[in-house]
């Protein structure tokens, strides 16, 4: 078995959440990659923030790109190798805030992206700003008399973008190995929220024990409008019930499958790298 | 001999149609030709007009005197007359414009067929056919045009299709952009180029979102490239300094617009050299490389790609609407200077890293990867040297030497033909030669000419130590680029 670590030091809290989804993405991945040849086929992306420090601790290729930039980063590896499986790593911050318009396009573009956002509703790595989806009334040294604007429910975002895979797991190890896996036999772009407590600056505030699982409840994760009935139950403020799982997922024209440049060069297994011109 | 054509009407009446296939037609024939565009940022109405000059030798720019004014509409006689020789042509009329390609063609002596086989390949043949025929019989007047010296092959294209054409020779295997004039052009030459030639443009949801897409195609070793003008190159600047961190080779064509802000969408300046020099934040090479015409175009864009790939490093191409939107005529061959892809998709960081690519906060590391970007910088100082960071025109022993950069080449060339002086042109402002400090210290007088309020004298200053004074500085910036005989006035005033 090929190594999916690096050998430099952790730097998370001790028992931050993210060591759930980091375990749960080298669970999934170990499957696949079975030689460092089978690792060429992998890139990873991340932003910047605490999440990011993944990119640090899998030991793949990619880019620890710019705040809020993941998603053209990824487009970008995805149409320069069209070959490569590309999977993106955000916080909120990057995904919600810094970068949110590439969100859109790319639940409009489609491509065959995985994206997983950690979402811990704060600005966790500059010391705990609110973001855009913090809780009304969390109070932080730039909010001293609490947030008083509503969060965004990016679930229903992304449903509205047109998203094909729309996902939301807690972060636990099984949940983020089983989503990737979901994710990945889906052709198109994949939307997974991680829901992830910050220990030190947005600790769970009982979202926990208000989970349950869709698919186990027999949601049809194909009805739009069931989709988006369930997206509403939690608005990241207070809710009585936080549904979890796939809420929707529907294939559609993938972006790089349009040109024939790229449906080329994957038939061939090759990338621009390869073309001597 | 020279004359100057300008046709003007309305946006949607066509005259880049007509001075198009006319200049077509004149290069086939064996003349020079020069033209170039005065649109406003509308679609429908205002005015617009194009100023085509054509000679027996080589001509690289408009002048203030028109032989012809071919007025699509009424408009274009009231704001052209002033500008008619005494001996002057006025084709006006309601009709097509295609009926004034007749007339034009009759007055010319050209051979009507040439037209008629331009026509062929547009749509309408037959209507068009009718207004041409229907001019071509009209016409009674007759201009004796000499007959060009020789018929040598030429090219004729805009500053755009050879950025296109050297970007393709270069091994270009993805464009990315989002509109913006006067960079669009580019896209418009690119895009349908890229089945036939096996390359991919993509416009994506923003310039943000367009260089980002190129870092990370470049990193899996594409030759990546992006164009814009100088608000979205402002939006680009982040990962333009990422890219120079993560050593992700990746070329800039920024084709300059005034400004600042939104300024003049349609029209010309070269206000962004600063820009160019210091874009994006931290301390790292901007290699910056300025053509003035279209073989220029051509070649420096290949030598962006030459040294982008070379030392992994962001690179600009640095333009404007004169160059990227005017027609040039030349017998030459570029030179292409060909590159290796030298990417292989590995773990690449914005921050800074350890040898693999993982972000580091240790002082010696920092310190030892700033250094290795230096001694970067001074390699491609020295290699650069191979190149021809610099070009001189004119009298080569003259103490009058002229200084400019860029899509002012044309004018002044055809400005300084009968006059006592040298024109030093730089095309590589980062880095810049040594050897131009040379050659300004046997000057007597130093002259600038550019189309802004004067940033290549702050360079010089920067560089040489070499002080330009006010009163030799020829600016324009309303816009509009500089004609050959009022420039050719305005140098003759400060010769000494």
């Amino acid at each position: 078995m090929t190594n999916l670590s690096t050998n430099i030091q952790n730097t998370w809290c001790p028992g931050c959440w993210n060591f759930q989804i980091l375990a749960g993405v080298k669970n999934y991945l170990a499957k696949q990659i079975k030689n460092e040849k089978d690792k060429e086929n992998w890139a990873m992306v991340s932003g910047i923030g605490c999440h990011a420090k993944i990119f640090d601790y899998i030991n793949l290729n990619g880019i620890n790109s710019l705040h809020g930039r993941v998603l053209p980063t990824c487009l970008g590896l995805k149409v320069g190798n069209p070959n490569l499986n590309v999977i993106g790593f955000s916080g909120d911050g990057d995904a919600y805030a810094e970068g949110m318009e590439h969100l859109i396009h790319m639940a409009r573009y489609n491509s065959n992206i995985k994206y997983f956002v950690h979402n811990n509703q704060v600005f966790a790595l500059t010391v705990g700003e609110p973001t855009p989806v913090t809780e009304i009334g969390f109070k932080d040294k730039t909010t001293p008399r609490g947030t008083t604007i509503a969060p965004l429910n990016p679930i229903k975002l992304m449903l509205a973008a047109g998203c094909g895979f729309v996902a939301r797991v807690y972060a636990d190890v099984k949940q983020v190995e089983q989503v990737f896996d979901e994710a990945m036999k889906h052709n198109g772009f994949a939307f997974i929220e991680i829901l992830q407590p910050c220990l030190i600056f947005h600790p769970d505030i009982g979202l926990k024990e208000k989970t349950y699982n869709l698919q186990e409840k027999g949601h049809d994760k194909t009805n739009y409008f069931e989709a988006m009935k369930k997206a509403e139950e939690f608005d990241y403020n207070k809710s009585e019930k936080i549904p979890l799982g796939i809420f929707y997922q529907k294939e559609k024209p993938v972006f790089e499958e349009q040109f024939e440049q790229l449906r080329k060069l994957k038939s061939e297994k090759k990338s621009w790298k390869d073309l001597k011109r | 001999m020279k004359y100057s054509v300008l046709f003007g009407g309305k946006a949607g009446q066509g005259p880049n149609i007509l001075s198009q296939l006319t200049g077509e037609i004149l290069v086939e024939k064996g003349y020079y030709v020069f033209y170039s565009r005065d649109y406003q940022s509308l679609i429908r109405g205002g005015h617009n007009f194009n100023v085509l000059t054509f000679s027996d030798e080589p001509v690289l720019s408009n002048e203030s005197k028109i032989d012809i004014l071919i007025c699509l509409d009424e408009n274009t006689e009231k704001m052209h007359k002033n500008e008619l020789k005494k001996t002057g042509l006025v084709l006006k009329g309601t009709e097509d414009n295609m009926y004034f390609a007749g007339r034009l063609f009759k007055i010319l002596g050209l051979d009507f067929k040439l037209l008629e086989e331009k026509l062929k390949k547009l749509k309408n043949f037959d209507e068009n056919l009718k207004h041409a025929k229907k001019g071509h019989e009209t016409e009674k007047n007759k201009i004796e045009i000499v007959k060009p010296k020789n018929n040598s092959k030429k090219s004729f294209r805009n500053g755009s299709q050879a950025i296109a054409d050297g970007s393709i020779k270069s091994g270009l295997d993805i464009y990315c952009a989002y509109p913006m004039t006067p960079a669009t052009p580019l896209l418009f030459e690119l895009a349908p180029r890229q089945f036939d030639n096996n390359f991919l443009t993509l416009e994506l949801e923003n310039e943000i979102s367009v260089i980002g897409s190129a870092v990370g195609a470049a990193a899996t070793g594409a030759k990546a490239m992006v164009g814009t003008s100088g608000g979205g190159f402002d939006l680009m600047t982040e990962f333009f300094s990422m890219s120079a961190i993560a050593e992700i080779p990746i070329v800039v064509y920024l084709s300059s617009r005034p400004g600042p802000g939104t300024g003049v969408a349609t029209y010309t300046g070269q206000g962004d050299l600063n820009l160019a020099r210091h874009c994006g934040h931290g301390e790292f090479f901007r290699l910056v490389l300025a053509p003035g015409d279209s073989i220029e175009s051509e070649e420096l864009t290949s030598q962006c790609f030459y040294f982008s790939q070379k030392y992994k490093i962001p690179a600009i191409l640095l333009g404007d609407k004169h160059l990227g939107e005017s027609f040039y005529t030349s017998e030459a061959n570029a030179k292409i200077t060909k590159s290796e892809k030298t990417i292989s998709l590995k773990k690449f960081n914005s921050y800074e890293t350890d040898e693999n690519g993982i972000g580091t906060e240790n002082a010696e590391i920092i310190k030892k990867n700033v250094e290795r970007r230096l001694k970067k910088t001074k390699e491609i100082e020295k290699e650069a040297e191979k190149f021809e960071m610099f070009k001189v025109y004119g009298k080569k022993d003259s103490k009058n030497i002229i200084v400019s950069w860029g899509s002012t080449k044309g004018a002044i060339i055809d400005a300084i033909k009968d006059l006592d002086c040298k024109f030093i042109q730089i095309l590589y402002i980062e880095p810049f030669s040594e050897k131009i400090k040379i050659e300004l210290a046997k000057a007597k007088n130093i002259i600038l000419v550019e189309n802004n309020t004067g940033t290549l004298a702050d360079l010089i200053g920067e560089k040489t130590c070499i002080r330009i004074e006010d009163k030799n500085k020829i600016l324009r910036y309303d816009g509009r680029p500089f004609l050959c005989d009022e420039l050719n006035e305005e140098i003759k005033g400060r010769l000494r």
